[in-house]
């Protein structure tokens, strides 16, 4: 029956060009273009001050949660203290400020790398704990964290290391170009656009491609070479540097720093809107943004109570977990991702196997009755 | 240039998937048959790095594999498919194609990792849009997408790991032209897992049969089949085909 | 450098507070070995049993004990409702999707509590905290030796209770294969719905009694389930004499801190620092599954 030369079948031709942008991509930059406009030209115009500064929180709130989204939705890694290291970031450039007198931007930036050190150093051991196991701990830094700033409170301005002084309150310096409050909007949401725009190109790129794989079948991933550690701890430092750049510019807005804004609960609401924003799209960081900043102070202009949001928030939770289409369930990695330990269910399959007769119909689907221990990561 | 196995044994708990395996892998493609449970899915994953084995080695081309760190493996040139395909849905054909070159050094830019990825598409003739999302294509298109992420490039062992598992029989006569070409055309040495006894026959020079974990056969394919060792083995199967190749040969 | 003297009472401090943190850490093991499921709204469960008790003694003007039991049955009813409405759709997910969902029901208790109390400081006194004896120069209340004590109790009778009755069999068998349980004819539902009740037992306990030994107060006690957690961390998530001992070590660690001032003021980093060290620690010996089964 063996063939010993076969025609080959007239191969297809494919199109070799690269795609150019394709519509869905040109209307997202429009209205990225659009949104820019109406940022920077038209709120200062329309809005208040006071008004004027809640879009500033949102646009590095945004970038906190893109950050958060980024590591859950591509990654699949869950941190519960993500405004724990926003904290450590606002809390270094505090530091920056008052100690040095790098330019803001400069402050930024080392604020970012910092972060993103500190964040990369914890990450490399938890990331061999699986994914409750890794949530837990970051769980259990931010409590360590908050628990830690309520005593060292922020450098304002006061001596040592800490720099703190009770009685003192000197306010975290601006850029000498974004003084104003209206200013410095502006300036963060350039800040923060191209901290979004630093995100998409990696989402594009190798690494994009990478954690695709990972999140779907770190078999398949590593056997395409893929080094897993690597760009999981690719993405704790980006989440890092981006969240530590918006505590910079969170310093920088309210140039006052109190321990009581960063407090767990506000972890575990910053977690509830960005699974509520998704976690599959960068704009879902600024849905979440604005349910974490703009929406609280809307409602406490109307004189409702923001506790109404915080069980909204709750109940968005449970919602989105129910209702997830298959796809987000792969966004936490299941135990199956665990090359190495899955013994005990592998033992069943291999029981189940064993006690099959032999052989088997050729061409029937082989599911989960394999062939030994199937570690391909598709079953269940 | 060849892939030795050498006493291979891997342990989990009480159960013994693989026992003392030694068998030489040369140029061109080799089969691995079995019954179900026989541990020919253990082997691959030994060698892709996925289990440890309690004892014994692979050298592969004179390297030692196991030593290898598992994702490195495909930079030196192991590529597999897996017996449920795993292309990556996200991503277009071209980018899961290209994806083994952007994690190997050296492979140049991103437009001739491209072009490499387009000239595997090609070679293993799937009708796809190239830059639509694996997601939105059949069971056929995916698996051949997968088998383009193991040839393309420069690769040196390829396994295919129950590639026809599910798949109709024209599209299995598809897939074993395109399996015949990949020694010749890549250079690569090929080992194939199969089921489908017409496939092994068409496409492997030699085959080794795996029965519990054991090697109890290899050599040349049609030789192999006749064995009353391996035909034994079978027994108790339905499985018509196999009676039919064997009856046949 | 404190005095034996000076660290004498915080020992009494750190075992109550230990004990308590034990009596939730050993139904969060328990829950969590029979349905996978990491409850992290218990504090939140609890902070919410204590106020409605404080709400029935104070501006209903209840009897005591019968607030105290609201209390109690209110965390095992509520923690009931949840496991019953949330349990099945969520069964077959990952553990780390359990553990957030529990957030999300964590925030809406949050939610509820400072709509309807706000954060008002309250104080509950329960009689056996006024009632008090001493130890040598130590004072020593019997809410803090019904701490420890219970603690100690709940964990030898869980351990008796999963290796003995029939109860703790199907919770055993539930852990370890959910499929081939439900298949021997266990009734699966019954021996969740049992996890789950007594769980939030605990639950409303614990917040009974760290409403006196910690204070009234709804945003402090819903995260102190973090050193409930952190214990139980520290045990793999399985071992509930493992919990029992994690629990006090954190305690007292956390106690004892009190007295050396140039570390007082981080004394309460100690029970999530402990845990970050035991898990990074326990990571290095390979990978930890979060199951003993596949779940």
């Amino acid at each position: 029956m063996s063939t010993a030369t076969s025609t080959p079948d007239a191969t297809p031709r494919l199109r070799r060009s690269a795609p150019g942008l394709q519509t869905r991509e040109i209307r997202s930059l429009i209205f990225v273009a659009i949104l820019l406009i109406v940022a920077l030209a038209v709120l200062p115009q329309i809005l208040s001050v006071y008004w004027v500064t809640i879009c500033t929180a949102v646009a590095y709130y945004s970038v906190v949660a893109g950050g958060l989204g980024l590591l859950m939705g591509r990654v699949g890694l869950v941190s519960l203290g993500q405004i724990a290291v926003l904290a450590v970031g606002a809390w270094i450039a505090c530091k920056l400020s008052f100690s040095t007198s790098l330019p803001f931007p400069i402050v930024l930036l080392v604020t970012g790398l910092i972060t993103m050190v500190l964040g990369t150093i914890i990450g490399l051991p938890a990331l061999r704990l699986s994914g409750l196991y890794l949530a837990l701990i970051t769980l259990m830094l931010a409590g360590a964290i908050t628990v830690a700033l309520r005593t060292m409170q922020f450098p304002n301005g006061g001596p040592g290391f800490l720099g703190n002084d009770p009685n003192q309150s000197d306010p975290v310096r601006r850029p000498a170009i974004a003084l104003t409050d209206v200013a410095y909007f502006r300036y963060t949401v350039v800040i923060c656009l191209i901290l979004f725009a630093i995100a998409l190109w990696h989402v594009r790129g190798r690494a994009g491609h990478a954690w695709a794989a990972i999140r779907q079948s770190e078999p398949a991933a590593i056997a395409a070479g893929v080094n897993i550690t690597l760009y999981k701890l690719w993405a704790f430092a980006l989440a890092s540097f981006m969240t530590g750049v918006a505590g910079g510019l969170l310093a920088g807005d309210v140039q006052r720093l109190y321990a009581i804004t960063f407090t767990t609960q506000q972890s575990i609401i910053l977690l509830a809107v960005v699974l509520m924003g998704g976690i599959y799209s960068l704009w879902g960081g600024i849905i979440a943004g604005i349910f974490y900043s703009l929406v609280p102070a809307l409602l406490n202009n109307w004189g409702v109570a923001a506790d109404w949001l915080t069980i909204l928030f709750g109940v968005g939770v449970l919602q989105v977990l129910l209702t997830a289409p298959g796809g987000l369930s792969q966004q936490f990695p299941r135990d199956m991702k665990n090359l190495y330990g899955l013994i005990t269910g592998k033992k069943r399959k291999e029981r189940q196997a064993m006690q099959a007769p032999p052989g088997g119909e050729a061409g029937a689907p082989r599911a989960a009755v394999s062939d030994g221990p199937d570690q391909s990561g598709v079953v269940e | 240039m060849s892939v030795v196995i050498d006493g291979l044994t891997v342990r989990f708990g009480g159960v013994t998937p693989l026992d003392g395996v030694t068998v030489t892998f040369e140029p061109g493609t080799n089969g691995i048959i079995g019954p179900n449970g026989a541990g020919k899915t253990t082997f691959f994953n030994v060698l892709s790095g996925f289990v440890n084995p309690a004892s014994g080695s692979v050298h592969a081309f004179g390297d030692d594999l196991l030593g290898m760190a598992h994702y490195r493996r495909a930079r030196w040139g192991l590529r597999r498919t897996f017996q449920t395909e795993q292309a990556i849905e996200e991503l277009s054909a071209a980018q899961n194609v290209a994806m083994v070159l952007e994690n190997t050094p050296g492979s140049g830019s991103a437009g001739s990792r491209r072009e490499a990825a387009l000239d595997a598409l090609e070679f293993v003739g799937v009708d796809v849009n190239p830059d639509e999302p694996v997601g939105t294509m059949g069971a056929r298109e995916r698996r051949l997408i997968e088998v383009a992420r193991a040839v393309v490039g420069t690769p040196r062992v390829v396994m295919l790991d129950e590639p026809a598992a599910g798949l109709p029989d024209e599209e299995t006569e598809h897939l074993g032209r395109v399996i015949q070409r990949i020694p010749d055309e890549t250079g690569a040495l090929v080992i194939l897992v199969e089921h489908d006894m017409t496939l092994v026959s068409a496409c492997c020079a030699v085959t080794s049969v795996l029965d519990f974990g054991k090697l109890i056969a290899t050599g040349p394919t049609d030789e192999v089949l006749r064995n009353e060792h391996v035909i034994k083995a079978y027994l108790g199967a339905e499985d018509a085909e196999l009676e039919g190749v064997i009856g046949n040969e | 450098m404190p005095s034996w003297q000076d660290f004498q009472p915080f020992i009494v401090t750190g075992l109550a507070l230990g004990g308590v943190y034990a009596l939730s850490g050993v139904g969060m093991v328990v829950l969590y070995r029979a349905t996978g499921v990491l409850n992290l709204a218990t504090g939140a469960i609890g902070a919410m049993g204590a106020l409605i008790a404080w709400a029935l003694i104070n501006d209903h003007g209840w009897p005591q004990g019968v607030a105290y039991l609201v209390c109690v049955l209110f965390g095992g009813v509520v923690t009931l409702a949840y496991g019953m409405a949330f349990g099945p759709p969520l069964a077959g997910r990952d553990p780390l999707v359990k553990a957030v969902a529990t957030l999300g029901l964590a925030l809406i208790l949050l939610g509820l509590m400072s709509l309807i109390w706000s954060d008002k400081a309250r104080s509950m006194i329960l009689p056996t905290t006024t009632e008090a004896f001493a130890i040598g120069t130590v004072h020593v209340t019997w809410t803090q030796v019904i701490g420890i004590a219970l603690g100690i109790a709940v964990t030898a009778g869980a351990a008796a209770f999963l290796r003995y009755t029939k109860l703790g069999t199907g919770m055993r068998a539930l852990a370890d294969d959910r499929e081939i349980t439900a298949s021997l004819g266990v009734p699966v539902r019954r021996v969740e719905a049992a996890a789950w009740l007594g769980t939030g037992i605990l639950s409303g306990a614990s917040g009974l009694l760290l409403s006196n030994l910690v204070g009234l107060d709804a945003a402090t006690l819903t995260f102190l389930v973090i050193s409930s957690v952190a214990a139980a961390l520290i045990a793999r998530l399985s071992s509930l004499f493992g919990t029992l001992l994690a629990a006090i070590f954190i305690g007292l660690v956390n106690a004892l801190a009190t007295p050396i001032l140039s570390i007082s003021q981080y004394r309460d980093m100690a029970p999530f620092v402990i845990a970050v060290i035991a898990l990074l620690f326990m990571s290095r010996k390979g990978n930890l599954a979060t199951a003993r089964g596949a779940r």
